[in-house]
């Protein structure tokens, strides 16, 4: 999911890191708040054991091997803050060192696996786990399920940035710039391999360590587990948990909005705007008066209706809009995961092990 | 393959991470063109340049500034060699993979049908195709340079430059240093698991293996973060940060920030 | 200047727990200026604990430290000058050198001290190359911590403690992790760097030290002081060393006669005397 330099153009990659920067503003003031003096080492040892966890080639069900990302162990020992932190230095690390993943695209990928990463797990993982103690079984399957969960959002918000580069991004003659394929491509081929074998890997690892956790350093647990004085100290902790459900949920709607919507604003173009006089004008002149296609070209056209095809003829025109298309298909790779949540916990509170 | 797979790979793994660092420490030690920039130099340029492969709309742009890369890469010492299989080889497994079908899907003017119309490729489809695998491997050929030809402490020092705050560059080289220190304990405790093993491990047991040496690398890394911690309080650390950089800027390094900056703007009016 | 100002160390009835076992129980202790003291122990027997009360990372539950009179407590470690005076009077050399060396190269990690002091660059610069030369390491100055030697990691550990010129220096085994080469090239360098004012405080198992590092010793168990004395005093007394864990009862056969005595474990194999 390391997404290399050349994929996405330099306008998403802008967006992403303006979306980025906030959360790494906010996480290194609250993290400097709780640990005092102690943030640059303990960042940075997480930051090399991320980095090191990445590297770990797991042996999966059915023979295959895979990587973890780490988003997972990281967020439960370290919190959301803490892991958004190390898992973005760890990328860090990785891009400009090792070559893994591109150094434009790197606010994406500390957008998608740091930031996202870390906060669906910490939500899944405190939504799942309750107040079930340190090492009942329940928490650790609450930090796999936590795990496999995050992994895959991050992976629907790659998909989303890589579907929608065909949209917005061509050349004169309609060629797609960067990432050739459309949502409709992109999202299922991103999250085959994900809901499988890439969410089986993270699943595996943060359980895996957390099981050892509980065995041999349970405190490690203490601080992020809902549990501690901290975190009973005040009923307010739910309501922070919520506020993070809803951030998160707008974030899920707004940022791939953000990339459209400054996507059309750097001059490139949609359907919409071949269309409209105005808007061709000023194609026109930037493609240094190149003359146009009269229509919308037909690639593009069929593309944008790529999600929208199933509504019948007699909807509404905006339905058929790229951004709609872009909306349900997100909503769609959401409903999905939401629906494996939803079970896990279900199947987890029906086995008896509430505290 | 090897039934234990899973520790070989990730004992090659770490292997490989560490060959390629000693062979970039070499390298950067050489006396090249890149090598003799100031870093902030490098760092700038050569981040202005991978900003105008991914920026060029046009394929003839993004191969003339691969072809400025051979020309640095040349004066530079880089053996082609180490590119092909560092970069050049790796990225066009992975992006070329992905890039073929698009010869194919993309929608547009058929430029070739194959017998029985089973599938077509488009005029589109190609261009899509050349676009991308050409604008990655420009890119990461461009910051592969940046990573052979600096010492990484450089690179980190130059982020200064860039306004990354001081207390995100220490966290960066502390964990550059400690990636070491954690991937040489983690690889001691797979190497001398693989040595006591007799007979097959099922598969069960392989992911116990490792989710242990993770948990047991995960208590290490606490333990060794807070004493980290008392270390650097031993020596007066109060929470601010203070580097050492004293990077000076001579005249060919004005000289070579102008040419890589002009290649950059000329890139981005050219291929817009 | 009160009195115990010429004590560099003044330490009364100190408890301290550590995950709520005790690890220090009501340790009592002078040490004066320029004094050359060995903490012996067994692992466990809490000297490395000491040595960090003794540098102001960890603090007593109960009991007083006085550093030169003045109390050694968190709110006076809040005090920005007078942490800036202890910080560089007063050295800690850790017995993991993976610990001490967090910083990128070996020049980078000897300035890390003097420019948490705020001192300007052509001082650090200056500080830090005699340093590394008095530690004959000036050759690895751009190296990083990973390509370095075990003894190599510990003189650039030493080297970063030295280039403050601390009037006390605190040693946390330090020869402990190394290859027996490289032990008596550590020593080596420990006993040539005879700076007259300085306070040295080496925490040790290793008894073949004491000789050469120290002219008082300290013998610790379970958190207290057992015993106090000069190196030949402690050294033959070997029935304190066998209850201290110093030493440990060894039992083989001469000729045909089996019988049993004390025991040192040293750089280059074990020697014994009969």
């Amino acid at each position: 999911m390391h997404i290399p330099d050349g994929y996405l153009s330099p306008a998403t990659c802008v967006v992403l890191y303006g979306g980025a920067a906030p959360f790494w503003y906010v996480s290194l003031r609250k993290i400097r708040r709780q640990l005092h003096t102690r943030v640059i080492p303990l960042i940075s040892v997480f930051s090399a054991f991320s980095f090191v966890i990445m590297m770990f080639n797991l042996p999966l069900p059915g023979g295959t091997t895979g990587h973890a990302v780490g988003m997972g162990v990281t967020t439960v020992v370290l919190g959301p803050w803490g892991s958004i932190l190390a898992i973005s230095v760890a990328l860090t690390i990785q891009a400009f060192f090792f070559g893994d993943g591109g150094i434009t695209a790197l606010g994406a990928n500390c957008f998608n696996m740091a930031i996202v990463g870390s906060l669906v797990t910490y939500l899944v993982y405190r939504w799942i786990a309750g107040r079930s103690p340190l090492t009942s079984r329940r928490r650790m399957f609450s930090a796999a399920i936590a795990g496999y969960v995050a992994i895959n959002t991050a992976a629907l918000f790659a998909a989303v940035e890589f579907g929608v580069q065909p949209l917005l991004f061509k050349d004169a003659m309609g060629a797609p710039l960067y990432a050739p394929y459309p949502l409709s491509v992109a999202i299922p081929a991103m999250m085959i391999g994900h809901l499988t074998f890439a969410g089986a890997a993270e699943a595996i690892i943060t359980g895996g360590i957390v099981a050892y956790l509980q065995r041999s350093d349970a405190s490690l647990l203490a601080p992020f587990s809902g549990l501690t004085v901290e975190g009973a100290a005040t009923e307010s902790r739910t309501s922070i948990l919520g506020r993070l459900w809803a951030g998160l949920a707008a974030l899920m709607l707004l940022t791939p909005l953000g990339v459209l919507a400054v996507g059309t604003a750097w001059g490139e173009w949609s359907v919409k705007d071949f269309a409209d006089a105005a808007a061709r004008e000023k194609i026109i002149a930037a493609s240094q008066h190149r003359t146009l296609p009269a229509g919308v070209p037909e690639g593009l056209h069929r593309l944008s209706s790529a999600w929208t095809a199933p509504f019948p003829d007699y909807a509404p025109q905006f339905i058929r809009s790229e951004p709609v298309g872009y909306m349900l298909s997100a909503m769609f790779g959401v409903g999905i995961i939401l629906a494996v949540l939803w079970l896990g916990r279900k199947f987890l509170l029906r086995g008896g092990n509430t505290p | 393959m090897s039934q234990h797979k899973f520790l070989s790979g990730t004992i090659g793994g770490f292997t490989h991470a560490l060959q390629h660092a000693l062979e970039s420490e070499e390298l950067a030690r050489v006396d090249g063109w890149l090598q003799r920039l100031d870093p902030r130099v490098k760092l700038v340029g050569l981040l202005a340049l991978v900003v105008a492969t991914a920026a060029s709309r046009k394929l003839s742009v993004v191969l003339l500034i691969f072809a400025v890369a051979l020309v640095m890469a040349m004066a530079s010492h880089v053996q082609w060699k180490t590119l092909f299989t560092r970069v050049w080889l790796p990225v066009l497994g992975f992006t070329g993979v992905i890039a073929v079908p698009a010869i194919f899907l993309t929608p547009g003017e058929v430029f070739w049908r194959s017998p029985f119309g089973v599938v077509h490729v488009t005029h589109a489809g190609l261009r899509a195709a050349a676009m991308l695998v050409s604008r990655v491997e420009t890119a990461a050929t461009m910051s592969t340079l940046l990573i052979l030809c600096t010492p990484w402490t450089h690179v980190l020092k130059a982020l200064r430059s860039l306004h990354v705050p001081v207390e995100i560059v220490a966290i960066l080289m502390m964990t550059h240093r400690y990636v070491y220190l954690l991937i040489e304990t983690a690889n001691e405790m797979f190497v001398a698991r693989q040595s006591r093993m007799v007979g097959r491990l099922d598969a069960a047991t392989q992911r116990r293996v490792a989710t242990r040496t993770g948990g047991v690398l995960l208590s290490k890394t606490v333990q060794l973060g807070e004493e980290v911690h008392l270390a650097m309080q031993a020596r007066g650390f109060r929470g601010d940060v203070r580097l050492l950089d004293q990077f000076r800027m001579e005249t060919r390094d004005y000289a070579a920030l102008m040419l890589l900056l002009g290649i950059t703007a000329a890139a981005l009016y050219v291929g817009h | 200047m009160n009195p115990s100002g010429t004590a560099v160390f003044e330490i009364t009835g100190l408890n301290y727990r550590y995950d709520k076992v005790p690890a220090l129980n009501g340790l009592s202790l002078k040490i004066g200026r320029g004094e050359r003291i060995a903490l012996l122990g067994a692992n466990g027997s809490g000297k490395s604990t000491l040595l960090r009360i003794l540098d102001a990372l960890a603090f007593g539950d109960k009991g007083e430290v006085k550093f030169f009179g003045s109390p050694l407590t968190p709110q006076s470690m809040e005090d920005e000058s007078f942490a800036y005076d202890f910080r560089r009077k007063v050295g800690l050399v850790f017995q993991n050198p993976d610990v001490q060396l967090f910083n990128p190269t070996v020049f980078d990690e000897v300035a890390f001290g003097p420019l948490q002091m705020g001192w300007t660059h052509g001082k650090v610069n200056e500080a830090v190359t005699r340093a590394l030369e008095g530690m004959e390491i000036a050759h690895l100055w751009d190296r990083a911590p990973h390509r370095l030697s075990g003894g190599e990691k510990k003189r650039v550990a030493i080297a970063s403690v030295l280039v403050l010129d601390p009037e006390v220096v605190l040693l946390d085994e330090p020869t402990v992790t190394l290859d027996p080469k490289s032990q008596s090239q550590v020593i080596d360098l420990l006993v040539d760097w005879k700076s007259g004012a300085k306070t040295v405080i080496t925490a040790t198992h290793q008894l073949e030290l004491v000789d050469a590092i120290a002219d008082k010793c300290f013998v610790m168990q379970q958190g207290q002081i057992m015993a106090t004395g000069t190196p030949a005093e402690i050294l033959s007394d070997g029935d304190l060393l066998l209850r201290t864990n110093l030493v440990h009862s060894h039992r083989h056969t001469h000729d045909g006669v089996t019988h049993s005595h004390p025991h040192v474990h040293g750089p280059g194999g074990h020697s014994h005397t009969h």
